[in-house]
């Protein structure tokens, strides 16, 4: 059983018209995954993840949940599935306990010390009616709702939106300590940035079509890596550009600036016969293939 | 049934539903406190038979007359309409237009129930706004005097309720079905509204008299509670329409896409 995936969705398709939705999604996302799942605005992420919930009905194909079918067993599957929608919206005039309450009773009640662990680990607001909350103090609600009954699957739209650092990272702890235990994550981001240290792997999706699925790992492996190298001189980058691998290189000054596909040893080694002042990498190297997914002219 | 959803539905409404019925009961009190004054010679004045059908074809010259016409005929349905229309359709189409019922959806509970216990919850409304009406009626009939039993009162209540619920049930109905909240508040207000029009004109014209059976509103007040009692078969009626209304509610929401 164990080997069985957690989600499993065969031609998934919502068909909203004037080609937007969601066309033919083939997925599995495996137990203990933190499966990230990417693309653009209207690419049709929050689509997939209400046909997961049954919030909306598929007009093609099925979707898996633990084994079960999304539509025939929502309410099952509901029980053990977390959600925090994008765009979360509460009873406005509630507080924040008040909302948790009634969300816990829907559930039939939650573990007392868990919910309260979940509120002091992200330091949420309690006591003030959701609409007097900032946007990241309401997320935290949602995100205390979606984990307070210690679901095997947590579906989570855009989770990180409207969060400060500090909460990110316990966000992020939360993630690593939930698929610890096995249970399964499947959230949905903008930005690779976003879900790079949490994910395993990830799906990109695109005008409602998978245009990639791969584990990070992999997608660094083609991903144009970026030096920048400062010498204690001027240096000609076309001294670089020869060398097996590179694809740009421009010098700024004293600095040259290399993008370069596998090893690095060749322009470390190129770099070497200068003076070296300080290498750098380029943050953005993974965020270039991604957008590179992105972009709709290109065939990807 | 989901008894969480029925108590948040209940404390969601609970201030909007208590200050009508505080209102109710201060008219009921006024109009029967005036009775003694002016009700005598109002029942004289000659007025027009269309407006006179309206307010209830009623006798002004006596105290259930008075009270039909100037509590039964307009006030204390329109208030009770518009309580139950306006609480069906934020608890229903409201509630998902403000994005909040696809949380709720994703966890464990059936749509058909949480419906249900959204209809009891507007039962319950109803029931207490009644039931302010009845005790309202009783201390406004004592200060005008006397001339109408408790049971007429409690006859007169009880139609009153279920031509609320039934009202309510259109909207929650609509809601339901639709998830568009102005579109529920609006056609339930249109359903009303052209039931007291027809309720009021067809029995003029004999060849459209039939109509009125097509209005709430006649198996409210067409048996004249408050002179007559209570009349089964309109109560059966109003419930009817409100428990097939509400089955309509529960399952046209089964199989729709909700709104994001
Ligand atoms: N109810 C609807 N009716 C018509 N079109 C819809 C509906 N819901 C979504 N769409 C369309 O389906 C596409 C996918 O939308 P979806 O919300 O799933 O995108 P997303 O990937 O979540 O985008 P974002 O990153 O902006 O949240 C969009 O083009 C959207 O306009
Ligand atoms: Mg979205």
């Amino acid at each position: 059983m164990s080997t069985q995936p957690v989600i499993a969705t065969s031609g998934l398709s919502k068909d909203y018209g004037s080609g937007r939705g969601l066309f033919g999604l083939d997925l599995e996302v495996g137990r203990g995954e933190v499966f990230g799942f990417l693309g653009p605005n209207g690419a049709g992420k929050s689509t997939t993840m209400r046909l997961l919930l049954d919030l909306i009905k598929p007009s093609a194909g099925s979707a898996q949940l633990l084994g079960l079918d999304s539509v025939n067993d929502s309410l099952a599957i509901r029980r053990r599935v977390g959600f925090l929608p994008g765009d979360l919206a509460l009873y406005p005039k509630l507080t924040g306990r008040a909302v948790l309450d009634y969300l816990a009773e829907l559930r039939g009640g939650v573990d007392r010390r868990l919910r309260d662990s979940l509120v002091e680990r992200f330091d949420a607001d309690l006591d003030r009616p959701v609409r007097q909350l900032s946007t990241g103090n309401r997320q935290k609600l949602g995100l205390i709702q979606a984990f307070m009954h210690e679901p095997e699957l947590l579906i989570l739209d855009e989770p990180i939106a409207g969060l400060d650092p500090l909460v990110q990272q316990s966000f992020h702890a939360l993630l690593g300590e939930v698929s610890a235990e096995g249970r399964t994550v499947f959230l949905s981001s903008h930005t690779l940035s976003e879900v790079e240290r949490v994910t395993d792997r990830l799906a990109i999706l695109r005008q409602g079509r998978l245009v990639v699925v791969d584990s990070l790992e992999n997608l660094r492996k083609v991903a144009v890596q970026r030096l920048e190298i400062e010498f204690g001189e001027p240096v000609d980058a076309n001294e670089f550009r020869a060398l097996p691998g590179v694809t740009e290189a421009h010098a700024e000054g004293s600095t040259v600036i290399v993008g370069f596909e596998g090893p690095a040893d060749a322009v470390v080694k190129a770099a070497a016969a200068h003076e070296v002042r300080a290498i750098r990498p380029y943050e953005d190297d993974l965020e270039d293939i991604f957008l590179r997914y992105y972009r709709t002219d290109d065939p990807a | 049934m989901s008894v969480p959803t029925l108590k948040m539905t209940l404390r969601l409404r609970l201030l909007f539903a208590a200050s009508a019925g505080f209102g109710l009961i201060a008219v009921l009190l006024g109009v029967g406190a005036l009775f003694p004054a002016v009700g005598h010679a109002i029942g004289k004045l000659s007025i027009p038979k269309g407006v006179d059908q309206l307010l209830g074809g009623a006798d002004y010259g006596t105290i259930t007359g008075w009270y039909r016409s100037e509590v039964g005929s307009i006030y204390g349905p329109l208030l009770i309409a518009a309580v139950a229309i306006i609480s069906a359709s934020a608890s229903t189409a409201g509630e998902e237009e403000d994005r909040i019922l696809g949380l709720v959806l994703a966890h464990p509970v059936e749509r058909s129930r949480l419906i249900v216990a959204k209809a009891v919850a507007i039962a319950a409304i109803v029931v207490v706004l009644a039931i302010g009406c009845w005790v309202g009626l009783i201390a406004g009939v004592a200060l005008a005097g006397g001339g109408i039993t408790v049971g007429h009162l409690a006859a007169y209540c009880l139609q009153l309720a279920l031509f609320g619920f039934a009202t309510g049930s259109v909207a929650l109905a609509i809601g339901a079905g639709t998830g568009r909240r102005s579109l529920a508040n609006g056609a339930s207000a249109a359903v009303a509204i052209i039931g007291w029009l027809i309720n009021g004109f067809a029995p003029l014209v004999s060849a459209i008299s039939w109509l009125k059976y097509l209005s709430l509103f006649y198996y409210y007040d067409g048996n004249d509670p408050l002179a007559h009692g209570v009349d089964i078969a309109n109560v059966i009626v109003l419930g009817a329409a409100a428990l097939l209304l509400t089955a309509v509610a529960a399952i046209s929401i089964k199989h729709r896409d909700l709104h994001a």
